[in-house]
């Protein structure tokens, strides 16, 4: 609707990504073992003497994860519990429904993520092991000659982690696992052992590389697609434009989340915009277009989420960052990444703008002007967004800027009624079932 | 300015029936800025000498660079018409009792197709044009596009044959072949009159011709011109016949025979053309003789015609004196200005007729109404066509035409954007009007107020409007019609600033640039890109320009520009399309079909528009077009942008 030009760009129907969810894994079952690790597992709960504990699996893991849960109880003698289908991101702990079991701790399958948690179940994480050719990686390695260089190891791979350091020691070479990467240095050369994909972008935003490599059968050198933050430009510009925002909860487990869903109110509201929170368990098209007077849709979620790619919604989905950089001029130097702690704590002060409204700020997405209300506050005319103000004939009429004017304006005729114009007919029985199939219908 | 003070100007703002609001069109390159200089030059604002070498309504440096008018631009004259040229107007509307001034607001326009915009913008605020020809390419493709633009506007016409030094000094055309090339021309331009004007319509009948003096002739590089009014004037005693008369014997059909004295109405052998005879055989004879230079035959030739050189020109020969001579005895300022008070409508005749045109209101409401009569005391209605960046960078004058009331400085107004609608908050400031001036090529004066039908700058609306919007006080008032275009953005180039961090920077600069042209876009991508389009290749070129050097300041990237092609619907979808809500539980079917043969022309003049009433729309459609009167009361959006050529129609019916 916002869309000036009348045909897309050819390159957006290019880029589109068709979803492809991981297809289940099943593990055979002599190797269950030691994949699961069911050894460690049971040790760890045993020493830190769990009861209740919750097995927590990707959905295309879940196949196995019956087979864990039995070998599981047969080693502890108590039942576990297995959490499919998470509600938010499968990289993250799924705090809450561990805590509708009042779980003492979570053993976490599958691939993670670097966000930082924010609850404090005791939980382990088992990863997924893949195998890695150490003897090309260290040949690889040796071909870079580096005196700075780091290899940071992925999840998967670090079941090899000994015997990649036993191959390159004699280098001068630092190792760090994927998991721990509070003290990895920033702006040095980067060898990410690894699947390229969202992670590898974050490790690029978010530790800015000399230069970025990775490697799982071959080293390549990884070059950001500045897509990415192209469309920044584009979502603020939006942000800006928008009248009404929507931030959907997309995550209950990454650290900071509630001061961020704070602060972002804060920022929204000084610029005179109206929020709502929505919080729909895992955010789909079909749910969130149930909320029409939205404009955009500010995610807050882990930073692995793919949603920020998705281009099914009905209206554009922010970062925290676009929300930020848009309407906050106090934060201006800070850098994209999908994961908001990279940031938070960076922000700057938040400048109320109400003395400096922007006037005859012109969209460069509609190119209508945007900004102030209308019409000059004739004394005592309305003062706040959500008040109710006097109109020039007399009548009351709530203030139609935000959502209450966007209902008001939406009209809906229904079938046109032809009062008398259409013989009186006894009532009939009508189709029956989903609109998706009548039940009449043979199609 | 020499002639006039802005007292001076704003007392006869008020004689709004000695107005003339006028733009200068016509294809590229055929001279209308040069034309505008000798305008310019006989209202005193530059020196005479200079006119036809300065190009006063170019203003901007890459304009005079290039010799190539790029912004159209506003300049008003004072010209005092004398008693006996008075009588040429009959229409009482046309002049105040007992004033003999007129105040000429002159738009000159740009003739190259990529900047046609500005021309549209400019015909919205004035009521006559002058359609300027050179006589030696004659009519070409952009004059009929600017000419059908202006009868679509209600904007009546009036000829100049352009450069005629060039048909008699390269071309050195016989006089019969001349007058032929002329005859053509009036012709050409009188059928495409004809095409787009209706004879009974509310404008009458405004084909242009010699005779009646709606016709000039002449050079606007060597500042000289005539029509037959000028020459007939010259026979009038001679022949003592009375002038109107006269001016019918001299063009066309007519021969005299020196010998016998007689007229005829054919070709003879001892007879000859009268216009060839009596106005171009001298013309020709003054070339001649100058050119060669023949002293003693054009000493003895110039006091023959009236002609008295100042001393100092005295000494000059060859085409410098060609100039001078020409310029003494026809000169062009005279002679179009008299044009211009005779022939180009009044405010006051011309908004009777546009007020239908202009106005989407109700035809009798107080707005309308006071635009019919050119009320002064009505409620103030006044159009913005465009915006005029001003020395303040980041801001605009908002440029436009008063057509009812008064605007004034400190006065507070309703701004309304083209997207109001009566009733609705959307599109609407309540401001103050910071000042109100006058534009005059490259300067501004400030004025206390201006009433209708006359053209002004406002300082501070620049706020509230991105290119165009009305102006009013009027609390029920409609908005005044958006301009449709003859071009649209096709042409689309991607920009990106060379140094990353200069983004806002360019962001800043796009909006202004958005702003400062009539036409272009400037839009964020959804992929993030930033795009500029334009409707052409120079427009684009003149728009990264302007971005570069005046609006961003920044060193620029850019894409290699693309053209946006359009599809269209020719024949009904073979199959139905599918889709589904994004519960799955509605099912939408969709086909496509192409519509009637002149409905799109029927949305895009506006007679079927989005905003009509669904009951009056739906009985048009069914009896003009054939729609199922149902059906096409359910349309349920015009597209694109709410507004286009294409119509969505809910054709559901209830299952039973």
């Amino acid at each position: 609707m916002s869309q000036v030009s009348f045909s897309s760009n050819e390159a957006v129907s290019l880029e589109k990504t068709v979803n492809n969810e991981q297809k289940p894994v099943e593990t055979a079952i002599e190797n269950i073992d030691s994949v699961y690790e069911i050894e460690k597992c049971t040790q760890w709960i045993k020493i830190h003497d769990f009861h209740k504990v919750c097995l927590q699996f990707p959905n295309y893991l879940l196949p196995d994860s019956s087979e864990v849960a039995s070998r599981l109880e047969d080693k502890l003698g108590e039942n576990v519990y297995i959490l499919g289908d998470t509600a938010y991101e499968s990289c993250c702990i799924d705090y809450i429904a561990a805590a509708h079991l009042n779980a003492d701790a979570i053993i976490h399958f599958g691939p993670v993520c670097f966000s930082q948690t924010s609850a404090s179940i005791p939980y382990l994480n088992i990863y997924e092991k893949h195998d890695l050719n150490v003897v090309k990686l260290k040949h690889a390695i040796e071909g870079l000659r580096n005196d700075k260089l780091i290899i940071l190891v992925d999840t998967p791979y670090i079941h090899v982690l000994d015997s990649i350091e036993e191959a390159i020691k004699d280098q001068n070479v630092q190792i760090f696992r994927a998991d721990k990467t509070e003290s990895l240095p920033v702006k040095h050369k980067l060898v990410f052992v690894g699947d390229p994909g969202r992670k590898l972008m974050n490790i690029f935003l978010s530790f800015q590389p000399q230069k970025l490599y990775w490697f799982t059968n071959s080293l390549e050198e990884y070059v950001m697609d500045t897509v990415v933050l192209k469309k920044r430009n584009y979502l603020m510009e939006k942000i800006r434009d928008s009248r009404t925002i929507g931030i959907i909860i997309g995550t209950l487990g990454v650290k900071n989340y509630l001061n961020l869903i704070d602060r972002m109110k804060k920022v929204i509201s000084a610029s005179r915009k109206k929020y709502y929170i929505i919080s729909v368990g895992r955010p789909t098209v079909a749910k969130l277009a149930n909320f029409p007077e939205l404009d955009v849709y500010l995610m807050i979620t882990c930073a692995m989420s793919e949603i920020y790619d998705s281009r099914d919604f009905y209206q554009p989905i922010a970062t925290p960052f676009d929300v930020e950089m848009a309407l906050n001029h106090g934060s201006t130097d800070i850098k994209f990444s999908y994961d908001y702690n990279r940031y938070f704590e960076h922000c700057g002060r938040i400048e109320d703008k109400e003395g400096s409204r922007c006037e005859g700020d012109v969209s460069l997405l509609t190119n209508r002007i945007r900004g102030a209300d209308g019409i000059e506050d004739s004394g005592g005319g309305v003062n706040g967004n959500n008040q109710i103000m006097l109109r020039s004939d007399g009548t009351l009429a709530l203030n139609t800027s935000y959502g209450a004017g966007f209902l008001a304006d939406r009209t809906w005729k229904g079938l046109e009624q032809n009062l008398g114009g259409t013989d009186v007919e006894k009532a009939a029985e009508g189709r029956s079932g989903l609109a998706q199939k009548y039940d009449s219908e043979n199609r | 300015m020499v002639n006039f003070t802005v007292d001076e100007i704003r007392v006869m703002m008020d004689k709004k029936k000695n107005i003339r609001n006028m733009s200068v069109i016509a294809h590229v390159d055929h001279g209308k800025s040069t034309l505008t200089d000798s305008l310019v030059s006989k209202a005193g604002i530059i020196a005479g000498a200079k006119a036809g070498e300065t190009r006063f309504t170019d203003t901007r440096k890459d304009e005079q660079e290039r010799c190539i008018t790029i912004k159209s631009t506003a300049i008003s004259m004072f010209f005092e018409l004398q008693d006996k040229d008075l009588v040429f107007i009959t229409n009482p509307d046309q002049r105040e009792k007992d004033e003999k001034g007129f105040l000429i607001n002159l738009i000159d326009s740009p003739g190259h197709v990529d900047f046609s915009s500005e021309v549209t913008a400019a015909l919205r605020v004035t009521d006559g044009a002058l359609v300027v020809v050179d006589c030696v390419s004659g009519v070409c493709v952009q004059t009929e596009t600017v000419l059908r633009q202006a009868i679509a506007e209600r904007i009546k016409p009036i000829l100049f044959m352009n450069k005629m030094d060039r048909a008699l000094l390269e071309l050195q055309l016989d006089a019969e072949e001349l007058f032929q090339t002329f005859q053509r021309i009036v012709e050409n331009v009188n059928v495409i009159i004809a095409t787009y004007n209706d004879d009974a319509g509310p404008m009458g009948e405004v084909r242009v011709d010699p005779s009646k003096g709606s016709v000039g002739f002449g050079s606007g590089l060597h500042g000289w011109a005539f029509t037959l009014k000028q020459f007939a004037e010259m026979y009038a005693d001679k022949f003592k016949i009375d002038v109107v008369k006269l001016m019918n014997r001299l063009w066309g059909e007519n021969f005299f025979n020196p010998k016998t004295k007689k007229w005829s109405k054919q070709k003879d052998d001892d007879n000859k053309r009268s216009f060839c005879m009596y106005i171009l055989d001298p013309i020709y004879k003054i070339f001649d003789s100058i050119m060669n230079y023949r002293k003693e035959e054009y000493e003895a030739l110039l006091p023959k015609l009236g002609i008295i050189l100042k001393h100092e020109d005295k000494d000059k020969d060859g085409k410098q004196l060609l100039k001078v001579v020409m310029r003494t005895w026809l000169p062009a300022g005279e002679a179009l200005l008299q044009m211009i008070a005779i022939h180009l409508p009044s405010p006051v005749v011309a908004q009777k007729y546009r007020m239908e045109m202009l106005y989407e209101g109700p035809l009798d409401d107080e707005a309308a109404m006071g635009i019919k009569s050119c009320d002064p005391n009505a409620p103030l209605m006044m159009y913005v066509s465009k915006m005029v960046p001003t020395s303040d960078k980041g801001r605009f004058y908002a440029f436009g035409r008063v057509f009812s009331g008064k605007v004034a400085t400190g006065m507070k107004a309703r701004i309304m954007g083209p997207n109001y609608t009566p009733g609705k908050k959307e599109d609407l400031y309540e401001k103050a009007i910071q000042r109100t001036i006058l534009m005059m090529g490259r300067y501004v004066e400030a004025i206390e107020d201006v009433p209708s039908g006359n053209i002004c700058g406002l300082v501070g609306v620049d706020q509230f409007l991105v290119k165009t919007g009305t102006i009013t006080t009027f609390k029920d008032a409609h908005n005044l019609k958006v301009m449709k275009f003859s071009v649209s953005p096709v042409v689309r180039v991607a920009v990106e600033p060379k140094n990353p961090a200069d983004l806002p920077k360019l962001v800043e600069g796009l909006k202004r640039l958005t702003k400062s042209d009539p036409m272009v876009q400037c839009i964020i991508e959804e992929s993030g890109e930033h795009i500029i389009a334009g409707a052409g290749e120079l427009h684009l070129e003149i728009c990264l320009k302007d971005l570069e050097e005046d609006h961003a300041c920044i060193p620029i990237k850019k894409s290699d520009p693309v053209v946006s092609y359009r599809e269209t619907v020719s024949d009904e979808s073979d199959q139905m399309c599918l889709s589904k809500s994004p519960n799955k539980h509605n099912r939408l079917f969709m086909k496509a079909q192409p519509m009637p043969d002149g409905l799109a022309e029927d949305i895009d003049d506006g007679k079927v528009n989005p905003r009509d009433d669904f009951k009056v729309r739906a009985r048009y459609l069914s009896e003009k077009y054939d729609y199922d009167l149902t059906e096409a009361r359910k349309i349920w959006c015009f597209g694109p942008d709410g507004t286009g050529p294409n119509i969505l129609v809910d054709c559901t019916k209830s299952n039973t």
